[in-house]
């Protein structure tokens, strides 16, 4: 590993970590990973089996409380157990979004019924879902959503167009953000939906992303959704999509800071072996004086980590701390991408597909770090929320 | 110093509780002591240094760095930090590299120590060899007498006593300010006070054997506490383009309220919490006895350099020309900035020391 030095962690932490990792060598073996890698890039990471399997074992959910069938886990040891999977490349994307954003509202606003149906189903790793917020004219002014649900006896009747659906051609159910009152304010008029996404009237058009996989654009043509899958009350939906959001803003800072330390342990690696016009790239001062500008800057991005899991442990809501976090984060995957151009030279166009790339992730890093900047509330969005909420700036 | 009283503090040292009232006394005796209002034209009055070096020595201040019980780095760093702050020039960079140096030295170095505690004497310090800049110049020390030309020393005004690191014997020489022999030379520039040039011409030194790995770790402590002090000097920058940004109008509107202003604060402050929190890892690693210390320096040290150096100016740029008249505040922030974090060797130095933590040292 060519990585700054760990961080002094609790024997606790460590502990769960050989944990894990035992787990991990036992359920992703290396045949099983050679399979895996055989896939083409856009069906990576995405496995239901696999998501089953972790299911079965207790390691979906391992942050929720007890009750709900978790482990009570802190954020450190969710972390831990992040970095752990991304490291070892296992394919968690089928179970990501119930476990961390559907599951988050369900405990915070569902009803005991559906706490025990959708809850038990997601931490078994049998119900996989995408994320339908984004509109053609609702982005980052979420709040704006046009998509339509009316109600109509014991059913919701859902006509409108969702877009940049991550995951909306493989997964089974939609988290729909829906408009249930077009009278009030904008952010008073909003409910949340789960609808199965195969329900007759929805049309789901995937498209390529350019990071290399799906986002789909899923239309709905009266839509019939049972009104027992309403989360939260009617039109008190944003309070729903919102209170699920610092937790799990800090989980994905947590899986994008476990691939960027990966990545980088990659690029220091490769530079510490390879040549370049016959001469050691190790040895060239330009090339090592990126590769330290970015260790500092990795090691600026784990401190910011920590002090939002730190928070979150402590019971604080890190508001504008993981605004800054995320910023930062998403830019310096963007920046260690271009710099691994820079030191591979064109061969850092290459990708894994090509059979002499030197390092084919990197390209990959670099198209990926677009949407680490956009999703999830653009960055630009994220410092309006730093000066207002950090900084008192005036509206 | 403020004495440990918490048990939460032990072997560690002070408590967070115990450095919060080191910060608060320390910022409020340099407010008191060192007002904004007047900090302008006493930096280069000699007498007005001297005594309030003699007051931070009641408060004991001036024995930062010679026992790690009584204050760590945690406790330097955040000292500095307030000065930096407060635009003092207070001679501590001096002090501090003395207590440690001399920590232990025995006999030879007991008269310098006492007067140090007592705030009797201000030394200006020079890492030679040590230094990082290639510019920074050296000297040779034989039979008692030195020799040499250091550069980019800071402190001389007002300085009774020059300490310099040697490299063959490793360890520090002790050069009384008033000595035959010694020639000081102001060397005005963006730092304020300026930094001097040093010459020494077979003046008479009293020699200290230090090893010459201790020196080495006590020339980062030394940046770390720079860059500790530009810190303060951004942050405090920063608070005033913050508030300037909420009071302004232009167009009829409070200049905050516009994203090219709000974005840009956002931007400083992404920066300085970043700054913030990867040098207090140091501290707190160097402190709790880990070796790993000093890659977590080198990391902030790398990190802080372009950081802060675009947070202060990007805060001038939110206070437009308002804070461009060397009388505003701002300017001195500014300086002390840039100079902080361009001594030593700067960010380019810390990089490649990252380099050859990362990838080994060259050939």
């Amino acid at each position: 590993m060519a990585l700054l030095p760990a961080l002094d962690t609790d024997p606790k932490i460590n502990a769960f970590r050989a944990e894990v990792r035992a787990w991990i060598a036992k359920h992703w073996t290396p045949e099983r990973r050679a399979e895996h890698r055989k896939l083409p890039f856009k069906l990576r990471g995405w496995d239901p089996q696999f998501s089953r399997e972790m299911g079965k074992d207790g390691w979906i959910g391992i942050g929720w409380p007890r009750e709900y069938g978790g482990q009570a886990r802190s954020p450190s040891e969710q972390i831990a157990f992040v970095e752990e999977m991304a490291n070892a490349g296992c394919p968690v994307q089928a179970h990501n979004t119930g476990e961390s954003i559907v599951a988050q509202a369900l405990i915070g606003h569902g009803s005991p019924e559906q706490q025990a149906e959708w809850l038990t189903a997601i931490r078994g790793g049998e119900r996989s879902f995408a994320l339908g917020y984004s509109e053609p004219d609702a982005g980052s002014d979420l709040a704006g959503l046009r998509t339509k649900a009316v109600q109509d006896g014991d059913h919701w009747v859902v006509n409108g167009q969702k877009l940049w659906s991550t995951g909306g051609d493989k997964s089974e159910y939609v988290w729909l953000a829906v408009r249930t009152d077009g009278e009030v304010k904008k952010h008073a008029g909003i409910s949340v939906l789960m609808v199965n996404l195969r329900s007759p009237g929805i049309t789901i058009r995937p498209s390529m992303a350019m990071y290399g996989r799906t986002f789909s654009a899923v239309f709905y043509d009266n839509v019939r959704v049972p009104a027992c899958n309403m989360v939260g009350k009617v039109n008190g939906g944003w309070k729903v999509i919102t209170d699920a959001l610092a937790a799990e803003r800090v989980m994905i800072g947590g899986s994008r800071m476990a691939g960027l330390q990966r990545a980088f342990d990659h690029l220091t690696e490769h530079v510490k072996t390879a040549t370049a016009g016959g001469k050691a790239l190790r040895s060239d001062p330009l090339v090592r004086d990126r590769i330290g500008a970015l260790a500092a800057d990795l090691e600026v991005a784990r401190q910011l980590l920590i002090r939002n899991t730190t928070m979150v442990e402590q019971g604080r809501v890190p508001l504008y701390e993981a605004a800054v976090s995320k910023v930062f984060t998403s830019e310096l995957q963007e920046r260690m991408g271009q710099a691994s151009l820079d030191i591979l030279g064109t061969g850092g166009l290459l990708s894994e597909d090509a059979a002499s790339a030197p390092l084919g992730e990197m390209e990959q890093l670099l198209r990926h770090s677009i949407m680490g900047m956009i999703g999830g509330g653009t960055n630009e969005i994220q410092r309006n929320v730093i000066a207002l909420r950090s900084l008192g700036m005036p509206r | 110093m403020v004495h440990s009283h918490s048990s939460q503090a032990g072997a560690d040292g002070l408590s967070d509780a115990d450095r919060q009232l080191l910060r608060d006394s320390t910022r409020d005796f340099l407010a008191s002591r060192w007002p904004s209002a007047s900090a302008m034209e006493r930096v280069g009055d000699a007498a007005a240094v001297t005594a309030l070096w003699r007051d931070m020595a009641a408060q004991g201040l001036s024995a930062l760095g010679a026992d790690p019980a009584e204050g760590g780095l945690r406790e330097i760093m955040l000292v500095f930090e307030e000065l930096g702050r407060a635009a003092c020039p207070a001679p501590l960079l001096g002090a501090v590299i003395a207590n440690m140096a001399l920590a232990g030295a025995g006999k030879a170095a007991e008269p310098l120590q006492q007067d140090l505690r007592m705030g009797k004497a201000i030394v200006a310090a020079s890492l030679g060899a040590f230094d990082g800049d290639a510019g920074a110049g050296k000297v040779a020390c034989r039979d008692g007498k030195i020799d040499g030309m250091v550069a980019f020393v800071e402190g001389s005004l007002g300085a009774t006593q020059h300490l310099v690191f040697t490299e063959s014997p490793a360890g520090v020489a002790l050069v009384d300010a008033g000595a035959a022999a010694v020639s000081i030379r102001e060397t005005p520039g963006l730092a304020v006070p300026s930094l001097a040039e040093i010459t020494f011409a077979q003046a008479t030194a009293v020699s200290i054997p230090v090893a010459a790995g201790r020196l080495r770790d006590i020339a980062l402590m030394a940046r770390v506490a720079c860059a500790a002090r530009a810190l303060g000097a951004a942050q405090r920058a920063f608070e005033l383009a913050v508030e300037h940004a909420k009071v302004r109008k232009q167009f009829g509107e409070f200049i905050g309220s516009f994203q090219a202003v709000q974005h840009k604060l956002a931007n400083c402050l992404i920066s300085l919490e970043g700054t913030q929190l990867v040098l207090r890892n140091v501290g707190e690693s160097h402190d709790k006895g880990s070796e790993d210390w000093r890659v977590f320096a080198a990391a902030a040290l790398a990190f802080a350099g372009p950081a802060l150096r675009e947070v202060s100016v990007q805060t001038h740029r939110a206070l437009g020309a308002i804070g461009y008249a060397e009388e505003h505040e701002a300017p001195r922030h500014f300086r002390r900035v840039h100079a902080d974090l361009a001594r030593f060797g700067g960010a380019p130095r810390s990089r490649a020391e990252l380099a050859d933590y990362l990838l080994g040292p060259l050939a």
